[in-house]
């Protein structure tokens, strides 16, 4: 029974949270019962190697790695140093005292659906709770000098410093690339942004996703077309920060790598969300470079790929994929043991026969006028278990909780309930970065703002009780 | 379809022509169509795709009038276009739907836009590209 | 013991540390720094690239891939400078060849066997930079030729079913004993292991049984319906993560272990990992996230909002036609209140006094209603440059077209004309992120299939030309 997140509540409320999980986690041998030994040999092999319940017996590829997240207010900053903590990189998150505003934000305000710490009883919103994992979290004023003076300090013993203020602003206060790499030269140091910190758009104070969404050209090619009545669309989340964040995990690691490798030094790494969206934007560039074209809305559909959408069905939505020749047939098949008249249909035309000829509007359109005559009769449960009879891809549309009760990803820990020490049980999305030797992990969910600063000063810069208590007084920590 | 049941989502005028009525804008609707054969209108109620009764002439000019997605004759010719269909989303004024043959790109410079044939080849590349020099 | 946060600390001008002015937003508050954005300029120059080294030189990645999930994580290791070796079925290639939206580009040849077809641009992006040979796999030759090409890699990645390449003899169980050094990275849609192992999966199969497409679209009470990213999202942005991982094993090999590592990504674990605060709150509280269209559902004013006028009426391209959308940012209360005075509805800041209040369902319901009826009759460049002038942040949803032709991006190399050595002139997006000392670039497009076969056979497999000619002919290679 959906329960929406907007204020339309159903009568009578929820009493009580709903256990996780509500069915229970299969196990090995209900995987794996009915199943050949030839057939098992290799899903076994795997999970021998991978399983996330043996990470911990593992090394971590960054354990190596310290550092600095200085990034407040936006997503991008603390998406790439969740990767990297999660890599096994000492992260530490620096935050203005009072703490990063991102710890407020909680769906349409509703104070009820944050976290309280169990040692300060601080509230945090869950967004900023999810990534904020295996983080440690100190406080420091950078707009007094006397914080910048210990930001300096501090730069001497990291490898790793991301940061997304206003553009030109660490530099003018003295703690830019710049500077800082004077003092430490092996420093990898990342800028993180929507759009740039240089160049005719760089980013102004405050801006956030979907601002990379919409100026990338993402929100332009998402959602109905106007001819179905539709409108451009944001991603439901921040999509562009996640893919930034990547991006910029991916250029400190390579920065790392070419430390080691080659130079001995670190060096200036630039990410930002919309150019890591327009990296990805298929092929809209190429395209429009050679003939003009500006790619349109195509909804659920695929401009290069029929059969390939999500269209409605029964109790929702239904993908179903399948490219070539030999899919199309078997998609053909299964729909016509049940609707001959669409199968017939389809087999007949002239104008099908070919792979690229079905990629037309005007095919897909009867291509999938036809394929709903079929879904409307089936579930996608059902939809799903007759096509994969013939080895076509196939699935429902799965809202949130049938994501987290989705037998699969719950034995391969994927959806997880983590206890976490201070906030509790927390139901998460892990780290897909499963391997043998340098698993991905999640060590603890987060930390109230500056829980540690004093183990962080004391032991990175030797800070006494008399330092702590005069920077604490001038507003610095 | 199903033998003489009305299918919801195909809608097989009197004059033979297939109209087919697209699953997102039609999956719910109330309304009117018009059949892109011979104009005839019919007032079309469909709820989660399927008919909750079969099309009738339309009587009065009540209700939305919604276009099909596309339509074609008995023997598979399209009807597109000139207010008969909706339009489609088109990413260019003139609409292919097959590979367009191009030698040169929207700024007018040398792009492997074409077939090619095995002399034009060196090696796997195309010799007008190779050289730069536009093929007759 | 629960203690008060301390309050969020400002200086003497009213920013606090994320300098930003909270107070009445009046001041326009970015940096003025001219002669870092000249240093900027410099460092990150997209013409200097090619002076500069490269992270990867003399790395060598084997891309045994398909679709666009495994091949884009190979291309950004290409992009780093590694040698990637592109393998695929002689004669045909790979299934993304043949896709192209609308079925209308092709660059040519596909190969020269085959010159008459060209390679779609769905092809585009995934593979940049690559060498391209062609091997059947089935073939018993190609295990030979497969074991000579691991022992001499770094990095080999492959994105067939799970336990295919076993099954063929070059799988990771074979491959590390001929070189214990690899880094074998597989990606896919569900992971080789679990109830759901054996299922087929594409891009957007992994958004929707990822979650990522229940919560993105616009909301049911407005007609709307989940929607898609509009981007092969799970793919492309998945090969990101695995290459990230890659790098870091990378790392790890280099300077701790000399191992290399299996490395295991599944596209729709990636999905559910982003849905921000989703599981948490499913599993805390049972309530369910669902789409909410064009507006955010944490922050107030911070959506997208429809412009009545096109601000190309009279072009010929029906993309450009239509009426514009533009992202209005004022979540903050001094922000509100001047685009309440903008709009003409300075009361609404009384009715909607603090963020809590605005942020609401019906709040927002509310807002962006008189928002969307004062753009009405307006471009979304006019309303642009009302916002401007009245310093509140705005984004103009931007078609392809207006993307591509933007100077900033152009600028900063994020999308460039390319002097491709086999098709010409395209254009082409660039790497997603910068780096100072080594940044990634983009060298060529793609080749056509085989098109390094008898570099590649005699360099790094010692075939003879009448060896090459041999399996050529036989269609081992």
């Amino acid at each position: 029974m959906a329960v929406t997140t907007s204020d339309d509540r159903p009568k009578g409320g929820m009493r009580g949270r709903p256990p996780w999980p509500a069915t229970p986690v299969p196990t090995a041998d209900e995987v794996y019962a009915s199943v050949a030994e030839q057939a098992r040999n290799y899903p076994a092999f795997l999970e021998s190697i991978v399983h996330p319940r043996d990470a911990f017996k593992k090394p971590e590829a960054l354990s190596r790695i310290r550092v600095l997240d200085c990034t407040t207010g936006m997503a991008i900053g603390h998406w790439a140093s969740s990767m990297l903590a999660e890599l096994g990189a000492e992260v530490i998150q620096v935050e203005p005292p009072g703490g990063d505003p991102l710890r407020e934000l909680t769906p349409f305000g509703r104070k009820e659906y944050m976290v309280k710490d169990k040692a300060r009883g601080e509230p945090v919103g869950l967004h900023f709770l999810h990534e904020m994992r295996n983080k440690y979290s100190i406080t420091l004023d950078l707009t007094k000098k006397e914080g910048r003076e210990v930001l300096k300090t501090l730069a001497n013993h990291v490898d790793v410093i991301i940061e997304n203020a206003t553009p030109g602003l660490w530099d003018k206060w003295g703690i830019g690339y710049r500077q800082l790499s004077k003092l430490n030269p092996r420093l990898v140091y990342a800028w993180v942004g929507q759009r740039g910190q240089w160049g005719p758009l760089k980013d102004k104070p405050g801006m956030r996703d979907p601002v990379a969404q919409a100026a990338c050209g993402f929100v332009h090619g998402t959602g109905d077309p106007k001819e179905f009545g539709g409108r451009p669309t944001r991603s439901g989340m921040w999509m562009a920060d996640h893919v930034g964040g990547t991006t910029a995990a991916m250029g400190i690691v390579a920065a790392l790598v070419h430390r080691e490798r080659t130079s001995g030094r670190g060096q200036f790494v630039e990410a930002t969300a919309a150019e890591g969206v327009i990296r990805i934007l298929d092929y809209n560039w190429v395209w429009h470079g050679m003939d003009g074209s500006i790619r349109p809305r195509y909804g659920n559909w695929d401009l290069a790929i029929n059969i390939y959408a999500v269209n409605p069905c029964k109790d929702g939505y239904m993908m179903v994929g399948g490219g070539h020749d030999r899919l199309w047939y078997r998609i053909w098949k299964t729909v016509g043991d049940e609707v001959p008249g669409a199968e017939e249909e389809i087999i007949a035309d002239p104008n099908l026969r070919n792979v690229s000829e079905r990629l037309p509007h005007t095919r897909q359109v009867k291509t999938y006028t036809l394929l709903c005559e079929w879904l409307k009769d089936n579930t996608r449960a059902e939809a799903e278990r007759k096509l994969v009879r013939q080895e076509v891809a196939s699935g429902g549309v799965m809202a949130v909780h049938e994501v987290a009760e989705y037998p699969h990803f719950k034995y391969r820990g994927q959806v997880m309930e983590f206890d976490d020490q201070l906030y509790g049980k927390v139901l998460v999305g892990s780290s897909p970065n499963l391997a043998e030797k340098v698993p991905a992990r999640l060590k603890w969910l987060g930390r109230p703002a500056g829980y540690d600063t004093e183990d962080v000063y004391r032991r990175l810069l030797g800070l006494t009780r008399e330092d702590f208590d005069r920077l604490r007084k001038q507003g610095v920590i | 379809m199903r033998g003489d049941e009305a299918d919801a989502m195909m809608l097989r005028c009197k004059c033979g022509v297939k109209n087919y009525l697209d699953p997102y804008p039609f999956w719910n609707f109330k309304g009117r169509t018009r059949c892109a054969g011979c104009g005839a209108v019919y007032a079309v109620e469909i709820a989660a795709g399927a008919p909750v009764k079969e099309p009738t002439p339309a009587t009065s000019e009540q209700g939305e009038l919604l276009l099909p997605g596309f339509a074609d004759t008995p023997d598979w010719k399209p009807i597109v276009g000139g207010g008969k269909t909706r339009a489609a989303p088109q990413a260019r004024a003139d609409v292919y739907g097959r590979p367009k043959p191009i030698v040169k790109n929207s700024r007018g410079r040398l792009v492997a836009g074409r077939p090619l044939k095995p002399e034009e080849l060196v090696g796997s590349r195309a010799r007008y590209i190779v050289e730069g020099k536009e093929p007759k | 013991m629960a203690t008060k946060r301390p309050a969020r600390k400002r200086n003497a001008r009213g920013n606090d540390a994320s300098g930003r002015n909270q107070a009445n937003g009046r001041e326009w508050p970015a940096v003025s720094n001219p002669d870092f954005e000249r240093y900027c300029r410099t460092t990150f120059d997209p013409a200097a690239k090619f002076g500069k080294p490269e992270v990867l030189k003399g790395v060598r990645v084997l891309s045994c891939t398909q679709y666009i999930l495994g091949p884009s994580c190979a291309a950004y290791l290409g992009e780093l400078g590694a040698e990637v070796i592109k393998i695929e079925a002689p004669r045909r290639g790979e299934p993304m060849r043949h896709s192209t939206p609308g079925n209308e580009g092709f660059l040519y040849p596909l190969s020269r066997w085959v010159p008459q077809s060209g390679t779609g641009l769905g092809f585009f992006g995934a593979n940049f930079n690559e060498s391209f040979i062609s091997m059947d796999f089935h073939r018993p030759e190609a295990r030979e030729l497969m074991y000579k090409l691991a022992a001499k890699s770094d990095i080999m990645v492959e994105n067939f079913r799970p336990g295919t390449f076993d099954r063929w003899g070059i799988g990771y169980r074979q491959l590390r004993e001929v070189n214990p050094r690899l880094i074998y990275v597989w990606l896919g849609g569900f992971g080789g292991w679990g109830p759901g192992r054996v299922r087929a999966s594409y891009d957007i199969l992994g958004q929707a049984q990822g979650g990522a497409f229940s919560i993105t679209g616009q909301p049911e009470e407005q007609g709307g319906s989940p929607s898609k990213h509009t981007i092969w999202l799970a793919d492309y942005w998945g090969g990101m993560m695995g290459a990230t991982h890659a790098l870091a094993a990378l790392y790890w090999r280099d300077n701790v272990s000399g191992q290399g590592t299996f490395i295991e990504y599944s596209q729709v674990h990636g999905v559910s990992r982003q849905l921000e605060y989703a599981l948490p709150l499913y599993g805390r509280h049972g309530i369910i996230r669902e789409r909410w269209g064009n507006w955010d559902t944490q922050l107030c004013v911070h959506g997208i909002i429809r412009c009545g006028k096109s601000s190309y009426p009279s072009s010929d391209n029906p993309q450009e036609r239509e009426e514009g959308y533009i992202l209005i940012s004022a979540y903050a209360d001094g922000d509100f209140a001047r685009l309440c005075r903008v709009i003409g509805k300075a009361e609404l800041a009384r009715v909607y006094k603090s963020h809590d209040v605005r942020v609401k369902a019906e709040s927002q319901r509310e807002i962006y209603k008189v928002l969307e009826e004062w753009a009405k009759d307006k471009t979304k460049e006019q309303v642009a440059q009302l916002l401007e002038r009245a310093a509140i942040l705005h984004q103009p949803v931007w078609n392809a077209k207006e993307v591509a032709s933007h100077p900033h991006w152009r600028e900063r190399g994020a999308i460039f004309w390319m002097d491709d050595p086999t098709y010409g002139d395209v254009l082409s997006q660039g790497p997603a992120y910068k780096m100072s000392e080594t940044p990634p670039r983009v060298k060529w497009a793609m080749k056509p299939i085989g098109a390094d076969n008898e570099a590649i056979y005699a360099r790094l497999c010692g075939l003879s030309a009448e060896e090459i000619r041999k399996l050529e002919a036989e269609e081992v290679i």
